[in-house]
């Protein structure tokens, strides 16, 4: 028996399992949904939401558990995962599986109970969305993977928002269609400059497979309609002055280094500035332009 | 035979595991104490003793 092997073999330590959640990931779909639940009309009792958070986060960490069981193969040819606890050997993959599809079900089944079964439903298709639709099926076989994949990642506003109201109405689904339309840009400004790393794990990202001119002109076009979404709230008649200057001056921005990003003809990731300063600004963005959107609303409440 | 033959882990390997079981229970064990703490605080929530 080699040492490599006797590796395999010793437990994991518990921060590989915080790992397998994608703690940074689950960071931003904790504060999206935060900020759906805060924006929705209503009250909830603060150990309700609280609860309600705990269920999302929880239900983000078993997609992201998910996702490692199923890729740790792939995540072991690129650079940036290679050193995650299932491709680096420090934990073994049924372990992961029964962690993430635990966490799945307590994560649905804690939110049925204790909050409503509307959002413990979404919660749960978007978990299955995430690691069935996105993860196995899409990812390794289109370039528009993370186009309709997207749509994971834009539950948890909604779902918070159905914690506290129990239903759900044109505005949890506008939040929605912002992040979702938010999605591309932001993904595929990042694999412009790892385009190597995606291409040596032969995961069809829109670089690789039309080029970087076609995923340029993507990121641009995209970027109108994401603009148009986020305004949306405030020509509604569901937000004030406050989110609506935000929304123009952020998303301004937003299409200012978009346009940059259209104008590069760099094919090497080191002249790729404009890409990293869009991918950096859309975080950013999205966490300040929820964050406004929810205070506004309180305001007005 | 020695234990150490028997074993397929050697004296170091076995000091180790032991520290990962025993920080993975005591992680366990925060985060029952915690959901006791949080069931219990929705049931009282659920039955309206805070209205």
């Amino acid at each position: 028996m080699t040492t490599a092997a006797r590796e395999i073999l010793m437990p994991a330590e518990w921060r590989d399992f915080w790992a397998l959640t994608k703690p940074r990931v689950m960071s931003l779909v904790v504060f999206t949904a935060l900020c759906g639940l805060l924006a929705a009309p209503g009250t909830i009792h603060p150990i309700i939401a609280f609860t309600a958070v705990l269920c999302i986060a929880l239900g983000a960490g078993a997609c992201g558990s998910l996702n490692q069981w199923y890729e740790a193969d792939v995540d072991a040819k690129m650079a940036r995962t290679a050193q995650r606890p299932l491709p680096a050997g420090r934990m073994d993959r049924e372990a992961a599986l029964h962690f993430g599809v635990g966490l799945a079900a307590f994560s649905v089944g804690i939110m049925g109970v204790a909050v409503n079964w509307l959002s413990a439903g979404l919660l749960a298709f978007s978990i299955f969305f995430y690691s069935i639709v996105y993860t196995i099926w899409l990812k390794p076989n289109t370039p528009q993977n993370i186009v309709i994949g997207g749509a994971a990642g834009a539950f948890p506003p909604v779902i918070g928002w159905a914690a506290v109201t129990g239903d759900v109405t044109v505005l949890p689904v506008l939040l929605f269609t912002i992040i979702f339309l938010w999605t591309p840009p932001h993904f595929w400004a990042l694999a412009l400059f790892m385009k190597t790393d995606y291409g040596a794990a032969g995961i069809p990202m829109l670089p690789n497979v039309k080029g970087q001119r076609v995923t340029r002109n993507q990121i641009f076009g995209y970027s109108f309609p994401m603009a148009g979404a986020a305004i949306l709230p405030f020509i509604m008649g569901d937000s004030g002055w406050l989110y609506g200057a935000a929304s123009l001056v952020l998303s301004g921005i937003f299409l200012i280094l978009a346009f940059r990003v259209w104008q590069n003809e760099a094919a090497d990731a080191a002249a790729m500035k404009p890409e990293k300063q869009l991918f950096a600004f859309s975080i950013l963005y999205l966490f300040l332009l929820f964050a406004l959107f929810a205070i506004d609303r309180m305001v007005i409440a | 035979m020695t234990q150490s033959d028997q074993s397929p882990y050697t004296a170091e390997e076995t000091a180790l595991i032991r520290k990962r079981q025993a920080a993975r229970s005591r992680v366990m064990g925060v985060a029952l104490v915690g959901l006791c703490i949080l069931f219990f605080l929705i049931t009282v929530v659920k039955v309206g003793v805070w209205g």
